[in-house]
């Protein structure tokens, strides 16, 4: 595993951590479908993190690590985390990233972001 | 008789194209184009095929489900043919995908593919991701590319016979 990629990870993981909970917590209304959000039963951030190794397409390079950050949130412009995020994907991806989707769910009223990077191994 | 010329990598194919009248170009890239296409479609309908499944469940608490069979199934019937060419004059473009694929039916209500294929490939706050078009993309990438470099090479060699 290339130490970047360790290092990527450790940093996302403190950024969570360090500023919002993991996961957010969906509780089931009582027709079964996910209810609206509300400041009580929603948390403001859900962070998400996967990485798949590929064969880079640089000829030079065996092996790459792509992956991807998702971010969920309430407000429209992140709640101030994209900035956060970018930064860290910078700093440790050397700028081989890109936001990949923006979308809106409309079963959550959640926005809805994605990042895929990727390390050369 | 006119002689055979040997071609050897992509730049030099692509340079005999440039030299050729505009029409006979567009035919011969076409031609190639559809080659590689094809074996983009194969990929996206191999990566359907391993797409991870569960029987239904609402996600509570924080978990996330995995797409439903229905849900594979769907994207499993879909069309995930070769588009229409474009061309501009200067380039010949396609996609392959599930852009045109209709609707499925989710639990009797009818939703668009891509909307469900959206939804497993990119993940939403309930349903776990499974990125299958990225490996589509870094499987098919090699592969559609020397499918296209062998086309190119066996109908200009073609030409050059004639």
């Amino acid at each position: 595993m290339p130490d970047e990629y360790v290092a990527l990870v450790a940093a996302m993981k403190a950024l969570t951590k360090g500023e919002a909970p993991d996961t957010v917590t969906l509780p089931v209304a009582e027709d079964e479908w996910n209810p609206r959000p509300t400041t009580d039963s929603y948390g403001e951030i859900s962070l998400d993190f996967e990485a798949d190794a590929l064969h880079g397409d640089n000829v030079k390079v065996a092996e790459a690590y792509e992956g991807s950050f998702d971010l969920y949130s309430k407000k429209r412009d992140g709640d101030g985390w994209i900035p956060m995020i970018r930064r860290t994907l910078t700093e440790h991806c050397d700028g081989a990233w890109r936001l990949n989707y923006h979308g809106y769910e409309r079963e959550t009223r959640l926005f809805h972001w994605e990042w895929v990077f990727q390390i050369e191994g | 008789m006119a002689g055979r010329s040997k071609t050897t990598g992509i730049g030099e194919l692509e340079m005999k194209l440039q030299e050729m009248e505009a029409s006979t170009a567009h035919d011969i890239a076409a031609a190639a184009l559809y080659e590689g296409a094809g074996v983009v479609a194969d990929a996206v309908s191999r990566a359907v095929r391993g797409i991870a499944t569960e029987p239904f469940r609402y996600a509570a608490g924080g978990r996330k489900r995995l797409a439903s069979p229905e849900e594979k199934a769907v994207l499993e019937s879909a069309g995930k043919g070769v588009a229409k060419f474009r061309d501009d004059g200067a380039t010949v473009e396609t996609s392959v995908g599930m852009q045109n694929s209709g609707y499925g039916t989710i639990a009797g209500r009818r939703k668009p593919v891509p909307l469900i294929a959206n939804a497993i490939n990119h993940g939403t706050s309930f349903m776990t991701k499974q990125p299958f078009i990225r490996q589509v993309n870094s499987q098919s990438n090699g592969p559609a590319l020397s499918k296209i470099e062998n086309k190119l090479r066996e109908e200009l060699d073609k030409l050059s016979l004639d």
